[in-house]
């Protein structure tokens, strides 16, 4: 019997009739074979029967089926099959080699009936026997599918979840509840998962969703575990509706952005109000300059006593700029530091050599004390050089009359840390104790009962303690009335 | 003497740097906005720009890329003298390209000497003569 021969009988036949060659191309497809499997007949003939409808797992099978089936004649056996787009189908595969005439090779006939339906049906009866009271108790949707992909059991919150009606999904394809675009990697994600199944989340980073019967579609999350039984293998998908979850994190997201925004608001407010202040002061202070300067002409006391007033506060006003922009970059974490080894000698012996004039025009006594070796600190010498020359200004410029003496210094505490330690202690007016709260206060102003000029921004030692802490350490201070008063400078670490 | 160019938008800012330069005997040339500028320093072929970076038409960067592509401009010294005083604005003055960075407000009894640093060698020499006789 030749291939064409069967032709007649197989078109009307409702299962797939296949006719191979012995190396497995397709000879014959019938139209019963285009409908299960959705080739036609044109694009079927002359391909790899194997390439074209049988999946990578059952390979092997099909292929030693083939060999006992020319080898022994009959065959009967089942099997999966793969579609042209991609899903699964069980077969009831039955082959029977063709008698060849003289001289031809002998070709195999395979029919092949989709069986899945059935099959689907038998699993479904014996897993809801056992599977649906656990099923049920769980808060998640829970799905269970074949290998082919087609649901065996699904909960009552998975029907819930997806819209269906009690018993609506058994059978039913579980490409069914995903969006079209996910549904061609869904099947991919499918095989590969049967080829090595393992507990695992599914779309963990991508943003997977369901689709509702209605067609409307809500973000999920699935998880995945492998549920082998003797009969065979299934895979079961907990699924998470996540829309809430999703809302928050979008809501949050938003606010993130609005935050950042108007933190670059304020970021760009200080650079401008910053260079706007600046603009009109330079001509402020530049054209007080050249009439110091006498370049205009030669100037009277009076005229040159007034100027340099206009020139202090001038001077003043744009120290205050300065300073606030320090405390507004300190508030807003803006202050980069450069740690590094900083020998704290060093800093002191430079805020020293920067104030000595300072405080020998007011005929006070600078005294200095250093250890023998040298002070390292892993810190950052913009900042710690800062708060020095505050707190040596600070004293100077308190002080009537006597010292103002510094010490470096390093205490061990509990054994192991050690801190280290830079007290400046004046002998000036003192701060009473009701004021040394507030010492640090942005504007405090405290401990100056007849202050002349304006001298010092207010904000001296509120941005002294605030770089303190930045560079974890803190400035604190011991005062008595009339007894002058130490501030002392503590760092921690080495 | 050198001739100077002075790119500034604000009026009293632009007779302040002028007065004094013109003061050290310097002759002066003054722009109002960047494209102004970048004219006038063809005009004119100064031997310094002092030019501001917020500017209207085209600001100070502006400026700057576009005298730099000119070969005739590509080693005139250009000066940002600035109001933008926040510590990376002097990163990036100086890694676009200028030849100096003064933050604003300037200290009159400084600026003079400080500006005439960046003249071209020849000029400098005769501003420091002058000034050790002004002394």
């Amino acid at each position: 019997m030749k291939a064409d021969a069967i032709t007649p009988l197989a078109s009307d036949f409702p299962d797939a009739i296949v006719v191979l060659t012995p190396d497995g191309q397709v000879a014959h497809w019938s139209s019963g074979a285009q409908v299960a499997f959705g080739y036609s007949a044109e694009e079927a003939i002359g391909r790899v029967f194997d390439d074209l409808v049988v999946p990578v797992d059952r390979a092997v099978e099909q292929r030693k089926m083939l060999i006992d089936t020319l080898a022994g004649g009959i065959i009967a056996y089942e099997s999966v099959r793969r579609r042209k787009d991609g899903s699964l189908l069980y077969v009831d595969v039955t082959t029977k080699v063709l008698d060849a005439a003289d001289g031809e090779t002998p070709c195999i006939l395979s029919a092949e009936k989709d069986v899945t339906r059935i099959k689907v049906l038998r699993d479904a009866k014996l897993m809801e026997a056992r599977f649906r009271d656990l099923l049920e108790s769980t808060p998640d949707g829970i799905v269970m599918a074949n290998p082919t992909g087609h649901i065996v059991i699904a909960n009552t919150q998975a029907e819930r979840l997806f819209g269906y009606d009690p018993g609506e999904l058994r059978g039913r394809s579980v490409d069914l509840l995903l969006p079209e675009r996910f549904r061609r990697a869904h099947v991919g994600h499918r095989s590969n998962y049967f080829l090595q199944p393992r507990k695992r989340s599914m779309g963990s980073g991508l943003d997977l969703a369901g689709l509702r019967k209605d067609g409307t579609e809500f973000p999920i999350e699935i998880s995945l575990s492998p549920l082998r039984t003797e009969e065979s293998e299934f895979v079961m998908s907990a699924i998470r509706d996540i829309s809430e979850r999703k809302s928050f994190e979008h809501a949050l997201r938003e606010k993130n952005v609005e935050l950042a925004n108007a933190n670059q608001a304020k970021d760009r407010f200080l650079a401008s109000m910053s260079h706007e202040l600046r603009t009109p002061l330079n001509a402020i202070i530049g054209f007080t300059g050249t009439l110091l300067m006498k370049l205009p002409g030669p100037l009277t006391g009076d005229q040159d006593k007034q100027l340099r007033t206009v020139q202090t506060n001038a001077r003043h006003l744009l120290a205050l700029i300065n300073d606030l922009l320090d405390v507004a970059k300190i508030e807003a974490g803006k202050v980069e530091l450069k740690i590094e080894a900083v020998d704290c000698r060093e800093v002191v012996e430079e805020a020293v050599a920067t104030l000595r004039q300072h405080a020998e025009g007011k005929n006070l006594q600078l005294i200095v004390e250093l250890p023998d070796s040298a002070v390292i600190l892993q810190t950052d010498k913009r900042a710690l050089s800062q708060i020095v020359l505050n707190l040596v200004g600070n004293a100077i410029k308190f002080t009537e009359a006597g010292s103002v003496r510094l010490r470096l210094s390093r205490r061990s505490r509990n054994g192991s840390d050690t801190n280290t330690l830079i007290d400046v202690q004046d002998t000036g007016i003192g701060i009473p104790q009701e004021d040394q709260a507030r010492l640090f206060s942005a504007f405090s102003r405290v401990g100056i009962p007849h202050a002349k000029t304006p001298e010092g921004t207010g904000l001296g030692l509120h941005l002294s303690q605030k770089l303190a802490g930045l560079l974890d350490g803190e400035i604190s201070v011991v005062s008595g009335n009339c007894t002058g008063s130490t501030f002392t400078l503590t760092l921690r670490g080495r | 003497m050198a001739r100077f160019l002075i790119i500034e938008d604000n009026p009293a800012n632009l007779e302040l740097v002028r007065y004094l330069l013109e003061h050290a005997g310097h002759r002066v040339d003054g722009a109002v906005d960047g494209l102004d500028g970048v004219a006038a320093a063809a005009a004119m072929t100064p031997d310094l720009v002092i030019c501001d970076l917020q500017l209207p038409l085209l600001d100070g960067y502006g400026v700057l890329r576009v005298l730099r592509v000119l070969p005739a401009y590509a080693r005139l010294p250009i000066v940002a003298v600035t109001a933008f005083s926040m510590p990376d604005d002097r990163k990036n003055v100086m890694l676009a390209g200028f030849d100096g960075y003064l933050s604003k407000p300037i200290e009159p009894e400084m600026f003079v000497e400080f500006i005439e640093a960046f003249l071209p060698s020849t000029l400098r020499l005769q501003a420091l003569s002058r000034q050790v006789e002004g002394h």
